[in-house]
């Protein structure tokens, strides 16, 4: 197996690993550990926002969001 | 403001079934209640766009503690595609147009329930964040679609 193929087949063997830990788990317990409140720059500076579309809501992301947090289109 | 918690998960639940709104869980937050072990923000509903739901919604959101002054109100009547609220007992993000998905009906068509919460398909949630495109989608997209078809198989199993 080629060295990109067996990473990729261990990354895939991990993440099953975790999907079935997971399963494991009751909801309650899963949500208690998914859910993780941290600041965000901006986005989390005002209580309310509404965009008309989607797009809107896009343009507006990558014009006013830092960059590293991701919200900026591919 | 805390994380969103289980409990709040339910008090949705509750209020939205109370006034009749009817909404999915989407995004990653509808992933994790499905099993999908990963980490996110707040919780993103796919609110059906009607202007009855519209309503029910808004009601159901002042029993929930949400504050809404009468022009955030009057944008929710609107339904506008995207409305991101921070000021209630925890974050909320509700989507009336989501990417990627053309029709509410199809999607609650396609819904799955998980613990009694109704859900968008994986597959619909994939969709959505193919179509969003954004880095931090990009990102997660591979394994998610590895727990998508983790997913499907334990359904076949009957697990």
């Amino acid at each position: 197996m080629e060295p990109e193929a067996a990473a990729d087949s261990r990354q895939h063997a991990e993440w099953i690993a975790e999907f079935e830990a997971a399963g494991r788990r009751p909801l309650a317990m899963r949500m208690r550990y998914a859910f993780i409140h941290t600041y965000k720059p901006v986005l989390d500076d005002a209580p309310f926002r509404a965009f008309d579309s989607m797009a809107d809501y896009r343009q507006w992301c990558e014009a006013n969001l830092p960059s590293w947090l991701g919200y900026g289109r591919v | 403001m805390g994380a969103f918690e289980y409990r709040q998960a339910e008090e949705v639940r509750a209020a939205f079934e109370a006034h009749g709104v009817r909404y999915l869980f989407i995004g990653k937050s509808g992933a994790i209640l499905l099993g999908f072990p990963d980490t996110t923000q707040d919780a993103d509903l796919f609110v059906e766009n009607s202007a009855g739901n519209g309503q029910a919604l808004v009601r159901a959101l002042r029993d929930l503690g949400f504050d809404l002054a009468a022009e955030q109100q009057n944008e929710i009547l609107r339904r506008k595609d995207f409305i991101q609220l921070k000021n209630g007992p925890f974050d909320l993000d509700l989507v009336f147009a989501p990417d990627g998905i053309e029709r509410f009906e199809d999607a609650w068509q396609r819904r799955v329930t998980a613990d009694g919460f109704p859900v968008c398909h994986p597959d619909d949630i994939i969709a959505s964040k193919q179509a969003a495109n954004r880095v931090k989608d990009r990102e997660s997209l591979p394994r998610l679609r590895a727990f998508r078809d983790y997913w499907k198989a334990q359904q076949e199993k009957g697990v």
